[in-house]
């Protein structure tokens, strides 16, 4: 029984005192004499009357005005020597590699006036990460000093120190472990070489946070050669996946530029790609068919499909993949993305019984972006733990995250006489050790690469270094007693034109190729399982990877594309096994997804709390998360987000419902288009017999007959006969949903970060998004055909089917020639361009937002707050450093006012006038908006119509070509080209 | 057009027409004329190495040089100082050996230069401690409105007074009686006055008076036209960019490639100013900032090394809020503007003032007149032949290519 405690306001209340009650009742226990000021006789003729206090406050508005009137003082600060290479208001760009041990770039880096603030792709695409790693380049959450045991130091005392350490170390005998990512650069290989032979007992251990172990290993045994194939994308005609992601982040490189060129409908020939996975990956979105398996199926189907092509009996869902393969011996990639070294060794059987070795798969020009080695790895931290090491040196590895057995790794370096981090944050791995070092962002150092045979990519600063930091290689070099690593890669690649690569970021080698030798490997065999258990897998998202920038705040805002949910990692779970549990997601009043959660239970590990979410095309019976998240030494705004699945790894789950509901931030609420044709498709043969398939353009009856929406029209149109008339085609085929282009414009167009809760409400900013639409299992023709009433079919066609298609679709401010919010604008902020766009100008904007009300895309973004300088929102915009990341070409919007895709219209005047100065036309190759630079498959293509020159005037033309709601008449400057699937 | 306005603009462009020939004739006549001039010479040629005073720069002082030295000898001196030198001349190498062994430019003069080069160093001009300022010189540019409208009372009160006194006339020699000037006037107050409609007039005039006015003053706001900052260097365009002659973009480099047209950094005035250690105006005192902003000592013409240099904090004068766009390349380079249209005559200001409104109307109203300079830039080549096509017969101004759309200066 819960006793009644009482509690006493003061000792008067002890002691019954009178007033206590009377000052229950009445606040003030004297009467306020109210009625007698109000009746003083004199109050008139005091000093200050109504009317004076009214005439101070005009006059003191006035003067605060008048004051105001004054123009403040600007100081403009010229250089006192201007360095040669910088005019003040121009762009210098120079070539570098990203690369921070799970992604990798060869780009160009867009400078003004000593600031990167952009980062272009040079000689690889560019992924969302890549494009956003600029803006963790001014993360103000990054170790900004040398720290010892956490306090901070100075560059000399750590050196000495450590020098000494590692002196005394070497006398001793003592072993020193060098833990880092893969290493690309051949310099930094050489230096840690030169480092083992000055403290003789050195090991190098290599770690990939997502660990490509298996595949690795397989490849050793079956040919010899520990590394990644290189697969050519572009020349198959069968492309079999098995839950590999390698349009997303399977061996971290870019196959969707190969599988772009591939799939050309126009060409009459597109690869067909198969995917078998159980969590819906980028690949499997796009794939012509996907079948979903349990995680569990996967080896037993891998060999199935093995004893098939060798003319066994093959299980009835891959018989037609067995097929499809044995027609395209030769001409066919299957790839995996198991981390078991015997199912890549059984992959490596199948490929090379089809004869793809060295025609679509290349080990003889292998790929060097993961060479991480598990065993390593694991014998390092046995090592660590039994004292056989002496040292340890960390450099830009998270161990403490991204270890399943992060705690023995913990245990270990307690264990260890001297641990130094060199990391560019102080995270989970860098605050256990002794020394944490802060290291330099990829823009701040000199560097090399050689991710695959033959090609070096070269990395230069960008920017002198931020903070008090220093790169690893000039670190291990100061503690070798030399130093200067600059030149010392120079005389590394003595042979080469320095100058002539450094411009191109890159330079071929003619080498030999690799000595493999033939397939021999006993082929093992695996039994087809059938588990009831709930299997529980991990993935990568396209946005956080493996949360190595989970402190970027673009990265954490960035919808993924197949739930279009941010900020946060859930469970993914299928509708079906959703229901069997209970479990369920529901929208709150003002739209925003809630979900249920529940307590996960994986290979020993709890979590308590996680949010689950119905994700289509999840397998049944398996659930999914997220790796990157669950960060608890990020930085300001990527820790205690979700839940950190590398502690978990692949397993059999328990599920359980608790009490309560989760919040998610998802910026698409549906998942069909109900029917509408707002993606239009067709399929390739259909395509081959008629180009205008799935292209019919919706009429309207007249009276002279039926006419297309711009037949009947209340417009006056526009003249675009003379100047530039700019359009942007965006080809629906081989967009994959990848999200770069939307980074990209975050850059380019100063866009803020708005954070969750604003999310919710719906109020994101991205001028770009990337639409996600699932097929249903209701269509129109279903529902006359099995005569279903439509209010049943329309909410029937808002379930997505359980393995739907899967569509992706860029929508920016389409550009109306007819534009609906222009009309409607009651201050002209909006009006229309003889160029084509649809202009915005912010100044004239008093926020009425009927322009947003009347957009039929919903393009339009309003400013509900001050994003930038204001606590609230305390991203990028608020922050000194983070700020320097802003576009200076580009206005930032301040509160009340609209914003939209301007279609980069300050990169459309900049060619402009570099086409006028230089007295020439403007080229295809210069016309370029931030989307359409960005995208790595030229799904996004820009450029003047008015040009024959130009790509897009033929795209224009083209019977694929269609306009967003074209029966609306609003004539975008945008228009899409039709979806081509390959299928039956 | 109205035909009258025409016809102003006619007359106008005819007086102009006249300015214009005789500018050219004076200018023709000045250069035509002219005689070797001294003060020209020296600057142009000796201040490099030598001033005027005692002070040594690279050479020696050039005070009373004339008196030192004999023509003929100063003559052999500057025309070829090594030969006088190797001839044995012990002057020479005298001052060979005190200049440590720098030999000096050889300059060919004609012999009236030589004449109006001593004449000038035995006379040098007296310096003025206060430099005078040049007399307000107000042109002319028509009548004031002010003037106009005061001239038009004094009429019009002149057709008052000689009207009573008619009328008062006329009633003398009818035997009425008659009015004083100022009760003529009251009278016909009080008459007009008495109309609903007239004072309905008269309150309507008034407010449209102190419209206007609050108008005028509230479209001013922002607008800093004439401002004139201290700068915290005395520098002066006039005699740079006026009197030497030094082309803007030297300094302004950016000006043609850039959206700035850039300050120029301290270097670039090193570039002249390491030998020009001596202003004309303020002597040392200014020029000692730039020493002190990279570092430089003018006595023994060296960089300090180690020096810590402190850039120069100019005062923006032109001031574009940051919502508008502006490219001075787009002006200077391919609109082939000069400086001077917008900034006004600069090489006439010792101190920068704001020439222009640089307000929105202001930008827009160039470009509706002006035109674009399309002969001869291929990026013009295939739009211009459709847009003269389409604006047959009409100038094709900056508007009509979209110079007016808000997003070309809005984003």
């Amino acid at each position: 029984m819960t006793k009644v405690k009482k509690y006493w306001k003061g000792l008067a209340e002890i002691h019954n005192d009178p007033i206590v009650e009377k000052l229950k009742q009445n606040e003030f226990t004297e009467e306020i004499p109210v009625d007698e000021f109000l009746s003083d006789k004199d109050i008139p003729a005091t000093s200050t009357s109504r009317r004076d206090f009214l005439k101070f406050l005009g006059f003191s508005t006035a003067a605060a005005t008048l004051a105001a009137c004054e123009a403040p003082i600007i100081k403009s600060i010229p250089y006192v020597v201007k360095p040669d290479e910088i005019i003040p208001g121009i762009a210098n760009y120079y070539a570098t590699t990203m690369y921070d041990g799970h992604d990798f770039a060869s780009i160009l880096v867009k400078n003004r006036e000593g600031r990167p603030i952009k980062i272009d792709a040079n000689k690889s695409a560019t992924n969302s990460r890549v494009q956003a790693s600029i803006l963790s380049l001014y993360d103000s959450s990054r170790l900004k000093n040398p720290k010892y045991n956490g306090i901070d130091s100075d560059w000399n005392t750590i050196d000495s120190e450590i020098s000494k350490k590692l002196k005394s170390i070497k006398n001793n005998r003592g072993k020193i472990a060098i833990l880092t990512p893969t290493v690309l650069s051949a310099s930094t290989k050489s230096l840690i070489n030169d480092f083992s032979n000055k403290y003789n007992n050195v090991v190098h251990v290599q770690m990939d946070s997502v660990s490509y172990n298996g595949i690795l290993n397989a490849n050793d045994s079956s040919f010899g050669v520990r590394a990644l194939p290189s697969y050519y994308f572009d020349k198959a005609n069968v492309i079999v996946s098995f839950g590999a992601d390698f349009l997303a982040n399977w061996l971290g490189c870019d196959y969707a530029i190969d599988y772009a060129k591939a799939r050309n409908p126009e060409s009459g020939k597109m690869v067909k790609h198969y995917q078998i996975e159980s969590t819906l990956s980028l690949s499997g979105s796009n794939a012509d068919e996907r079948i979903q398996i349990k995680p569990s199926e996967q080896s037993g189907l891998l060999y199935n499909l093995y004893t098939a092509i060798n003319g066994g009996k093959a299980d009835s869902r891959i018989a037609k993949i067995a097929n499809d393969l044995l027609k395209n011996k030769g001409k066919s990639i299957v790839v995996c993305n198991s981390n078991d070294s015997q199912v890549q060794i059984l992959v490596n059987a199948i490929n090379n019984k089809l004869r793809n070795y060295e025609n679509t798969i290349s080990l003889k020009k292998p790929s060097f972006l993961r060479q991480g080695n598990d065993t390593d790895v694991t014998m390092l931290i046995k090592e660590m733990n039994s004292g056989k090491i002496a040292a340890l040196f960390t450099h830009n590895v998270n161990p403490s995250y991204t270890l399943k057995n992060a705690s023995e790794y913990n245990e270990g370096i307690s264990k260890v006489d001297l641990t130094v981090a060199t990391s560019i944050y102080h995270d989970e791995s860098a605050s256990k050790m002794m020394y944490s070092l802060p290291d330099n962002h990829y823009l701040e150092s000199w560097g090399d690469a050689n991710p695959s045979h033959g090609f070096y990519t070269l990395m230069q600063p960008t920017i002198a270094p931020l903070f008090n930091s220093r790169q690893f290689q000039e670190s291990i070099m100061i503690w070798m007693g030399e130093d200067n690593y600059h030149q010392y890669l120079q005389n590394f690649y003595k042979d080469i034109d320095w100058n002539r690569s450094l411009h191109d970021g890159y330079f071929t080698k003619n080498i030999n190729d690799k000595d493999i030798s033939s397939f021999s490997s006993s082929v093992p065999s695996f039994a087809l399982l059938k588990s009831n258990a709930i299997e529980f897998e991990v993935y990568e998202k396209i946005s956080m990877g493996d949360g190595r920038q989970s402190n970027n705040p673009w990265l954490q805002e960035l919808p993924d594309p197949i739930s279009r949910a941010c900020w946060d990692n859930y469970l993914a779970i299928s509708a079906a096994t959703a229901r069997e549990l209970g479990i369920s997601n529901w929208n709150v009043s003002n739209g925003a997804l809630n979900g249920s959660m529940v307590t996960l239970k994986v290979n020993g590990v709890t979590f308590n709390n996680v949010p689950v979410m119905i994700q289509p095309g999840q397998a049944k019976g398996t659930v999914s998360m997220a790796l990157g998240y669950g960060r608890t030494a990020a930085g300001k705004c990527g820790n205690d987000i979700g839940f950190n699945a590398f502690a978990l790894g692949n397993g059999d789950a328990t599920i359980e419902l608790v009490e309560g509901e989760f919040e998610f931030a998802a910026t698409q609420l549906h998942h069909t288009m109900m029917g509408r044709e707002i993606i239009k498709e067709t399929t390739l043969k259909d395509f081959i017999k008629d180009p205008y398939s799935g292209n019919h353009k919706e009429t309207y009856y007249t009276h002279n007959g039926p006419q297309p929406a711009d037949k009947v029209t209340l417009w006056d149109a526009h003249d675009h006969s003379t100047g530039h008339f700019w359009n942007m085609s965006i080809d629906l085929t081989s967009c994959f949903g990848c999200s770069a282009c939307v980074i990209s414009c975050h850059a380019e167009n100063n866009v803020p970060v708005v954070g969750k809760e604003e999310i919710r409400k719906s109020r994101d900013m991205h001028w770009l998004r990337i639409d996600r639409y699932f097929s249903s299992d209701m269509t129109k023709e279903l529902s006359e055909k099995e005569k279903i009433s439509p209010i049943d079919m329309y909410s029937e066609m808002e379930e997505p089917s359980a393995n739907p298609e899967v569509a992706f679709q860029p929508v920016m401010c389409q550009h109306c020639n007819n534009a609906p919010c222009e009309t409607v604008c009651p201050v002209a902020a909006t009006s229309h361009s003889a160029e084509g766009q649809n202009h915005m100008a912010y100044n004239r904007c008093v926020g009425t937002r009927y322009c947003a009300n009347n957009c039929p895309y919903k393009v339009r973004r309003f400013n509900w707050f001050q994003y930038s300088d204001n606590d609230k929102f305390d991203f990028n915009m608020n922050d000194d450093h983070g700020k320097m990341v802003l576009n200076p070409d580009v206005v930032v919007r301040s509160r009340g006012v609209i914003e939209k895709c301007s279609m980069c219209i300050q990169k459309i005047q900049e060619i402009k006038l570099t086409a006028k100065k230089a007295g020439r036309r403007v080229e295809d190759e210069d016309a370029q908006t931030a989307c359409s630079s960005a995208c790595p498959t030229n799904a996004i293509v820009f450029g003047d119509v008015n040009d024959e020159t130009h790509k897009v005037q033929a795209l224009k033309k083209n019977q694929r070509a269609y306009k967003l709601l074209e029966h609306l008449n609003t004539d975008p400057s945008v228009f899409y080209q039709t979806k081509i699937r390959n299928k039956a | 057009m109205h035909p009258k306005i025409e016809h102003k603009k006619m007359i106008l462009i005819k007086t102009l027409k006249k300015y214009f020939l005789l500018t050219i004739l004076v200018a023709f006549s000045t250069q035509a004329f002219s005689q070797p001039d001294g003060a020209k010479i020296f600057k142009q040629n000796c201040t490099a190495c030598h001033v005027l005073g005692e002070t040594k720069l690279i050479g020696p002082g050039l005070k009373g040089i004339t008196d030192k030295y004999e023509k003929v000898w100063l003559k052999k001196w500057i025309n070829n100082s090594s030969e006088l030198i190797a001839s044995g001349d012990a002057d020479a190498i005298a001052i060979f050996e005190e200049y440590n062994k720098v030999a000096m430019t050889n300059f060919y003069f004609s012999d009236e230069d030589f004449e109006a080069l001593f004449s000038y160093l035995a006379n040098p001009p007296v310096e003025e401690k206060e430099v005078v300022a040049a007399s307000d010189v107000v042109v002319e540019d028509g009548m004031k409105t002010s003037t106009q409208l005061m001239i038009i009372a004094l009429v019009l009160l002149t057709a008052i007074f000689t009207l009573t006194s008619i009328k008062n006339s006329l009633k003398e020699s009818l035997g009425q009686q008659t009015e004083s000037v100022s009760g003529a006037v009251q009278s016909n107050i009080k008459l007009f006055l008495s109309g609903t409609l007239n004072k309905l007039f008269l309150v309507f005039f008034i407010s449209v008076i102190v419209l206007k006015f609050l108008y005028d003053s509230m479209m001013g706001v922002g607008v800093t036209t004439n401002y004139q900052p201290d700068q915290p260097i005395a520098f002066s365009h006039k005699i740079h960019a006026g009197e030497n002659g030094i082309d803007c973009n030297y300094c302004h480099t950016s000006a043609r490639k850039s959206k700035h047209s850039n300050i120029p950094s301290a270097n670039v005035c090193m570039n002249c100013h390491a030998s020009i250690v001596e202003g004309s105006i303020a002597g040392t005192a200014e020029l000692q900032k730039i020493y002190d902003a990279v570092g430089y000592d003018p006595d023994s013409r060296t960089y300090i090394p180690g020096y810590e240099q402190k850039p120069i904090e100019w005062v923006r004068i032109h001031n574009l809020p940051d919502l508008a766009y502006f490219n001075h390349s787009q002006h200077v380079t391919v609109g082939q503007l000069e400086c001077q249209e917008c900034h006004g005559a600069i090489e006439e200001m010792d101190v920068v003032k704001q020439h222009s409104e640089l307000t929105m109307g202001w930008c827009i109203d160039c470009h509706r007149e002006t035109e674009v300079k399309m002969e001869g830039n291929d990026y013009y080549t295939s739009m211009h032949e459709k847009m003269k096509e389409k604006y047959s017969g009409q100038k094709i101004t900056v508007d009509k290519i979209g110079g007016l759309e808000c997003g070309k200066c809005h984003y």
